[in-house]
């Protein structure tokens, strides 16, 4: 009885210690629309608020996902949907992928007026696409919502087409990644062709009219961390092995790769952004890396840190509020960098300036609007910042209230 | 600095990367990875398998006087169990050496669950949790993300065939059979008896409930033992010992 006690202790260890969940938790960022915030919750809703009144226009609760066991926790387990991708407003609709496999168009007109749903017979509608097996077609992406359609990366490893009105399905890639499957980036449009990175190092175009693959591709030795954005026909990503590519369109070599001798600190998670010939890259060693698009050279680099003036990971893309860069770190701290010189300044915390901008983490990607950026915090909250007054004007709870 | 980050920084870390360098240096196979691993873990515990294979050959070679000092003090049993106890001194053996293998690679589950989840990286959190986690050797960073498949196996989730769950509970069950000694009087028998069962019935039902990651290093940590526990004790050991107690069967037809 002795073995069996002692063999159990460890086991029951095992399933309590930190590292050994499966945790999905979700990390949406904002959107703004229209003078309305939409920001998706840890609990798995999707809440609109005003932004001039600070008050909840509405909240739509996900379906909640039931989960298998797992090491010694027994039975399933009902949880909330988490939800990675960016909320996307289209008119009057707001789409939104959830990790349990679904893409849902609420239409933000007849929440707002507190109707039931769905609401076809009033001409109001939603719908969602729901696929068999949830947790292997997981959205972790954001939607890319063109024209008429949107395009769907699945963790099935396929890039899905769907009609934008009606949610019908158009076409359906082929398996992407037959490795890893997971295809947890957007791809990304120019003309009628789709690009999409996968975990195996490669980027494929698709034709977005068909799903076909095109005759160009591209292979790399490593996996491709962050979606890729298309800047003068040249496709810039990061990838696992710590190192921003610039990639022609229809090349099969790299223009460059970034830093051009050793490796970053860390991988580049975020997708960079281009503006007027420069990438603009975060990387989850902590710094801004500006680079010159058409050389790889770079401009200069700026290290975000912790309250212990550590480097912190860069994990959302930067986003640009007028000529000012906003960046934000895990520690939370937030910071306004001029982009010609790459000096920083950090916002400090409204109650103690040697706490950080907000009391969360943030992993969430940034949402500027009218001089205003817009971050939810791992704490559940949704924080304004204001970036000429340097300083976070107010910030609402997304909890649900008892 | 708190308890978890000390975990991290003295064993969590080290069996994570080495776990995702060993997966990069076999072709980005992770369970031939996590076998590599399970050689290395036997090799690097080897002084104190060495010792508790010592003490099993011990009480194999004391059989005989066990016995005898099982008829002479069968009715007292506290004179037989301080008899015992002075002849496991007078050779130098400890009855429970055999624990401390299994105590050693307690922290090592812990270390490999922990490494295994993290490294497979299911969810986008634990593949985000992971940059934090690896060194910063090319080898590590290139082998990111990793592929989970493995023979039949998804090396993330249980085997849902239940063949893992069989080949742990019967390897355990045979190195438990070779080591463990016979019980020398009728009551501990049934005791002995239901422990040889239970362990390998436990762990084959942990097998279905743990990722299969985890269970393809128990599986090939016992294979591992029987091998070693035969070329050194030189046989099966008491797989083939019968006990005194057991009735003897019929001979000739």
């Amino acid at each position: 009885m002795f073995l069996v006690i002692i063999a159990l202790l460890p086991l029951t260890l095992v399933s309590c210690v930190p590292g050994g969940a499966q945790v999905a938790r979700g990390w949406s960022g904002t959107a703004v629309h229209d003078g309305i915030i939409y920001v998706c919750t840890v609990d798995g809703r999707v809440v609109a608020i005003n932004s001039s009144t600070e008050n909840l226009e509405w909240s739509y609760s996900t379906t909640p996902v039931t989960t298998p066991s797992s090491g010694l926790s027994c039975g399933q387990a009902s949880v909330t949907t988490a939800i990675y991708s960016i909320p996307v407003v289209d008119r009057d609709i707001v789409y939104i992928g959830t990790y349990s496999g679904q893409v849902l168009a609420l239409n933000m007109l007849a929440r707002s007026q507190d109707l039931t749903f769905p609401q076809r017979s009033y001409g109001e509608w939603e719908w969602d696409c729901p696929i068999d097996n949830a947790k292997s077609n997981a959205i972790v992406a954001d939607l890319l919502v063109s024209a008429d359609t949107i395009y769907v990366s699945s963790s099935n490893g396929r890039v899905y087409s769907l009609d934008k009105e009606f949610g019908d399905l158009n076409w359906e890639s082929k398996v992407l990644d037959e490795k890893h499957r997971k295809l947890w980036t957007s791809p990304a449009i120019q003309g009628d062709v789709l690009y999409a990175s996968t975990y195996d190092g490669h980027i494929y175009a698709l034709s977005a009219a068909t799903g076909e693959l095109l005759d160009w591709s591209f292979a790399s030795e490593a996996g491709f961390a962050s979606s890729p954005v298309i800047y003068d026909d040249v496709i810039f990503l990061g990838s696992f092995d710590r190192y921003l590519y610039a990639v022609k369109i229809g090349s099969n070599i790299s223009v460059w790769k970034f830093p051009p001798e050793k490796p970053a600190g860390n991988w580049f998670w975020a997708s960079p952004i281009v503006n007027e010939g420069i990438v603009y890259a975060g990387c989850l060693d902590g710094k801004l890396y500006a680079i010159d698009a058409e050389t790889g050279e770079e401009l200069w680099q700026f290290e975000s840190k912790d309250q212990r003036g550590k480097p912190a990971p860069i994990v959302s893309s930067p986003v640009l509020v007028g000529n000012l860069l906003i960046i934000a770190n895990e520690a939370g701290n937030v910071y306004v960098i001029n982009p010609e010189t790459g000096d920083g300044e950090r916002i400090e915390n409204r109650e103690n300036g040697d706490k950080p901008t907000i009391d969360a983490q943030i992993i969430a990607s940034l949402c500027a609007h009218e001089g205003l950026v817009y971050i939810r915090g791992e704490d559940n909250r949704l924080y304004a910042v204001d970036i000429n007054e340097r300083k976070v004007s107010w910030d609402f709870p997304l909890a649900i209230e008892e | 600095m708190s308890f978890v980050e000390v975990w991290n920084f003295i064993i969590g870390n080290p069996v994570l990367n080495v776990l995702v360098a060993l997966s990069q240096l076999l072709s980005g196979n992770f369970g031939l990875a996590i076998i590599a691993l399970t050689i290395i873990v036997r090799l690097i515990s080897w002084p104190l398998t060495k010792r508790q294979l010592n003490s099993t050959r011990a009480l194999q070679d004391m059989q005989p006087k066990i016995q005898e000092l099982q008829k002479k003090y069968g009715k007292n049993q506290q004179k037989l169990q301080q008899e015992m106890m002075k002849l496991y001194k007078e050779a130098g053996v400890n009855p429970l050496g055999c624990l401390w293998p299994m105590l050693v690679q307690f922290p090592i589950w812990i270390a490999l669950y922990q490494a295994i989840m993290r490294a497979l990286a299911t969810t986008p959190d634990n593949l985000l949790d992971l940059a934090n986690r690896l060194y910063s050797w090319d080898i590590v960073n290139q082998a990111i993300p990793l592929n989970s498949k493995f023979l039949w196996l998804d090396l993330s989730q249980p085997d849902p065939y239940w063949i893992l769950a069989i080949i742990v509970g019967g390897t355990m069950w045979v190195q438990q059979k070779m080591t463990q000694a016979p019980a020398v009087d009728p009551a501990q028998q049934s005791t002995s008896r239901m422990m040889l069962l239970m362990m390998p019935l436990m762990f084959g039902f942990l097998t279905l409930l743990f990722p299969s990651g985890l269970a393809l290093y128990w599986a090939v940590s016992n294979i591992i033992g029987i091998i070693t526990q035969y070329f050194f004790t030189g046989g099966w050991g008491y797989l083939k010992f019968r006990s005194p107690f057991q009735s003897t069967p019929a001979k000739g037809k």
